[in-house]
């Protein structure tokens, strides 16, 4: 008898002849906080699913406290405390937070009629236990993203749980709930309850974790204490190649060109105040800032989706009046946006429709007819200039992988040729090597002669892959850096939160 | 007392019952004779069979779902009960009742089995069903109507009974409907379902998140299929009312005026039409306020097809309110998450 909570024994899964996992083991002690990292399409959410007794699998064996199940119903794992706590977290919006949290129980032991003072009771004992306090009437769609999470997490408790799986849970989160998140983590810990934490975020991993199993391609490539890891070596047994990112250096001759953008004094009422800068052609200038330090306010503005209240921006040294995303759009200015799912692609569309969605103009003739053919080709180059993986331009855009509708995207905008490409958060949520892919790509088109703006809150990747920063912070400029490779990240950290630790809930 | 006052104002409910408010203080400036307990208690019986519906059709909108075939099963109930009851040459209101709640189990659960077994979109099968229930009905059973003469006593006794009355302004004493006894009665237990069994909050659940429901342990298909052998009750019970109300049975009524008017109460009731939101009270007001600004459109001066126009004025006015609330309260949430 070991020491395990869950012990699952080369566990084998196919899918229409693709091995999603092949011969997999994974052991998980009590009261253990165990990542599982892997890119996309490694086999991670079939691995989980299977722990949750949703998935059968193909052959292997799942061991819960000593009991093996050849095959796991999703009642036997949540019976024998295996709660998982998907990316959706599966919550009722329009519902308080304390039956959110308790009705899962009262389905569960077959109730009839509803115990409200019940449903308090067992809400407010969850949420006690990892001591958190939310008021049990507030609908939950009224909470942040972190408290959702606790209701979440405190739904799993009232399951008895031992053991609770996080599918990137991080995902949506600031940086302080994602400490707040951990320090949760920790309490679950204290009372033997092991957490199995999926994620992308490999610095997340390091902060988190004690021991890592890593996934590629449906195999393990083996368990390794949390110690024993680092950056490099992760992502090295993650994608099975070494990614070392030469740093971006590049100096435009600002005495003698023009810039091709230029800020002068923006300023808008309650988000950004005074942002000046030049930004010339072939330069990748980065932003980094905590939300809602004016990163993204000022993106918006700069794309004509807001109006700054005073200031100039400057195209090609001529000022120039944006208002609306169509002129930014006129002037050679794209953006991209955060939330790529949302905002920037149809998902039920074809990847090819949603590439040359915003130039079908050009393919138009003398009688206002689609030229299929030119708008074929132009979805085929993106497509093979991008590398998007896809059988078929025609499959739809919901049908890729995150990393290759960012890419999808990409060539949307693009396809548009902008002298001024705005990304914002180009890699959120997407595996290493799709990341690799997209830095690559940004660096192409700067050395193009594009001029690039890259807003990201991980400021390894904007140290790592600009010419220069801008540091914000509640609104202003709080430093910049001409040299950003040879800037260490605590100092940049130092800059982001200077005075914003007390602030920000 | 503040407090409750600021809570007060959360609600959609409190804003129209001041609209009802002034609405009816208007009316009885014009006549006087509106705030009479004549009037508001006819006003009361002749919207109880609304309302009925209006329960039901709430509670098919909880879910996030839609049945459009209400009006068709109640008036198949209504003519097929009425017509057994002649042909028997019958005098049961009980059996006319058993017939009328009969049919509506069977239409429902004919919708109920469609929806649930095939996974089809609802407005598509309740689109459906409602021109088989009322085709059947005029093919099978009758388009001729049934007037005073033939209609059996017991159900025209029906219509007359009061649970007490009062003394009016003239001579006759004013009674208060069985009617509106029925509704309390379906309210009452709507309201327990609603709140007091996880058969109901499962209702409001499926509305949250359908596929949450299912993970949480719910049975999403059984509370679907009961939901919609509910509505067909219902219509069954307000098919008997309609009758009983007019003394005139005719098997093209109820589908000519309800489905809007009932859509239209809902809405106005602070309903979402994308589920997960509405309340018993929003919607009795919501019926209120429509039957009493249909009612009385001529007393303010307005000829009565403005009736048309404004149950569909709000009802469009309605969801995008509704609609432009959510995307207000979520700009909201942005700007404080900003602010912080």
């Amino acid at each position: 008898m070991t020491d395990n909570f869950l012990e699952a024994r080369s566990i084998s899964k196919a899918y229409t002849g693709v091995q999603a996992l092949d011969e997999v083991t994974l052991n998980i002690g009590r009261g253990a906080i165990h990542c599982l990292v892997g890119e996309n399409g490694s086999g991670k959410s079939t691995l989980i699913k299977i722990i949750g007794g949703v998935v059968t699998p193909d052959g292997g064996e799942v061991i819960y406290n000593g009991t093996s199940y050849s095959h796991v119903r999703a009642i036997d794992a949540i019976r024998e405390g295996v709660q998982i706590i998907y990316q959706d977290l599966s919550l009722f919006p329009n519902l308080s937070v304390a039956e959110n949290i308790s009705l899962n129980q009262m389905v569960e032991k077959q109730n009839k009629v509803m115990n409200w003072k019940e449903v308090r009771r067992i809400a407010a004992d969850a949420l006690s236990e990892i001591d958190e306090e939310l008021d049990l009437n507030e609908v939950v769609e009224n909470l942040s993203m972190a408290k959702k999470q606790v209701v979440a997490i405190s739904r799993a408790l009232t399951q008895n749980a031992q053991l609770i799986v996080m599918d990137e849970p991080t995902s949506a989160l600031t940086r302080e709930e994602v400490d707040h998140l951990f320090s949760v983590i920790h309490k679950l810990k204290e009372k033997g309850i092991a957490t199995l934490f999926v994620s992308h975020k490999l610095n997340e991993v390091f902060e988190i974790a004690e021991s890592v199993t890593v996934l590629r391609d449906g195999k393990k490539v083996g368990d390794y204490p949390a110690s024993e890891l680092d950056n490099d070596k992760l992502t090295y047994l993650m994608t099975g190649e070494k990614i070392e990112p030469e740093p971006y250096t590049y100096a435009p001759d600002t005495g003698t060109e023009t810039p091709t953008l230029e800020a002068r004094d923006l300023s808008r009422e309650g988000e950004f105040k005074d942002i000046s800068f030049k930004l010339y052609r072939g330069e990748i200038l980065g932003i980094t800032g905590l939300i809602g330090s004016g990163r993204t306010e000022v993106a918006l503005s700069l794309f004509g989706l807001t109006n700054p209240d005073s200031g100039e921006i400057l195209i090609e040294g001529s000022p120039v009046h944006v208002s609306t995303p169509r002129q930014a759009t006129k002037y050679g200015i794209s953006y991209l946006p955060e939330d790529r799912l949302t905002q920037g692609i149809f998902q039920h569309q074809s990847i090819g429709d949603n590439i040359v969605v915003t130039i079908l103009r050009k393919f138009l003739d003398k009688f206002g007819l689609l030229q299929t053919s030119q708008k074929i080709a132009s979805e085929k180059s993106w497509i093979e200039r991008l590398s998007i993986k896809t059988p078929s331009r025609n499959a739809p855009a919901s049908s890729l992988s995150g990393g290759n509708q960012q890419r999808v995207v990409i060539a949307k905008w693009l396809a548009t040729q902008p002298k001024v490409f705005i990304l914002d958060g180009p890699t959120i949520g997407i595996d290493v090597a799709s990341k690799k892919t997209i830095h690559q790509t940004i660096r192409e088109l700067a050395e193009s002669g594009m001029a690039i703006i890259m807003i990201s809150d991980e400021i390894d990747e904007v140290l790592k892959n600009c010419n220069r920063v801008l540091v914000m912070n509640k609104g202003q400029i709080a430093g910049e850096f001409e040299t950003p490779s040879e800037v260490s990240e605590d100092e940049v950290f130092e800059l982001v939160t200077k005075d914003t630790t007390n602030e920000v809930a | 007392m503040k407090d409750f006052l600021k809570g007060l104002f959360k609600h959609n409910e409190t804003y129209l019952a001041l609209i009802i408010i002034v609405f009816a203080g208007v009316l009885t400036l014009i006549n006087p004779q509106f705030m009479s307990f004549r009037n508001i208690f006819s006003l009361l019986k002749n919207s109880s069979g609304t309302a009925i519906l209006a329960v039901g059709f709430l509670l098919v909108i909880l879910t996030g779902n839609i049945d459009v075939s209400f009006p068709a099963i109640a008036i198949s109930a209504q003519y097929i009960a009425t017509t057994t009851l002649i042909a028997l040459d019958s005098n049961s209101l009980a059996l006319a009742f058993a017939i009328a709640i009969g049919i509506g189990l069977l239409y429902g659960s004919i919708n109920g089995f469609f929806v649930t077994k095939f996974k089809l979109p609802t407005l598509i099968v309740t689109l459906g069903t409602f021109n088989m229930f009322h085709g059947f009905l005029l093919e099978f059973v009758g388009t001729r109507s049934i007037n005073i003469g033939q209609l059996p006593d017991a159900i025209k006794d029906f219509g007359d009974i009061n649970l007490f009355t009062v003394a009016g302004s003239g001579s006759n004493p004013v009674g208060f409907s069985i009617f509106v006894g029925i509704l309390i009665v379906v309210l009452l237990l709507t309201f327990f379902i609603l709140r007091f069994t996880l058969l109901g909050r499962g209702i409001y659940a499926i509305g949250g998140d359908a596929e949450a429901a299912r993970r949480a342990g719910f049975n999403v298909n059984r509370i679907q299929f009961f939901i919609y052998m509910y509505v067909g009750v219902l219509a069954g019970i307000m098919g008997m009312l309609h009758i009983a109300l007019i003394n005139y049975g005719n098997p093209n009524y109820i589908v000519d005026s309800e489905l809007l008017r009932v859509i239209a109460s809902v809405v106005l009731g602070g309903a979402l039409i994308t589920g997960g939101k509405g309340s018993l009270t929003g919607t009795m007001l919501g019926v209120l306020l429509i039957v009493t600004l249909e009612k009385n459109l001529v007393m303010i001066g307005l000829s009565s097809y403005w009736q048309e126009f404004f149950v569909g004025l709000i009802i469009v006015v309605g969801v995008t309110m509704t609609h432009v609330q959510a995307k207000l309260q979520s700009t909201q949430k942005v700007t404080i998450v900003r602010s912080h």
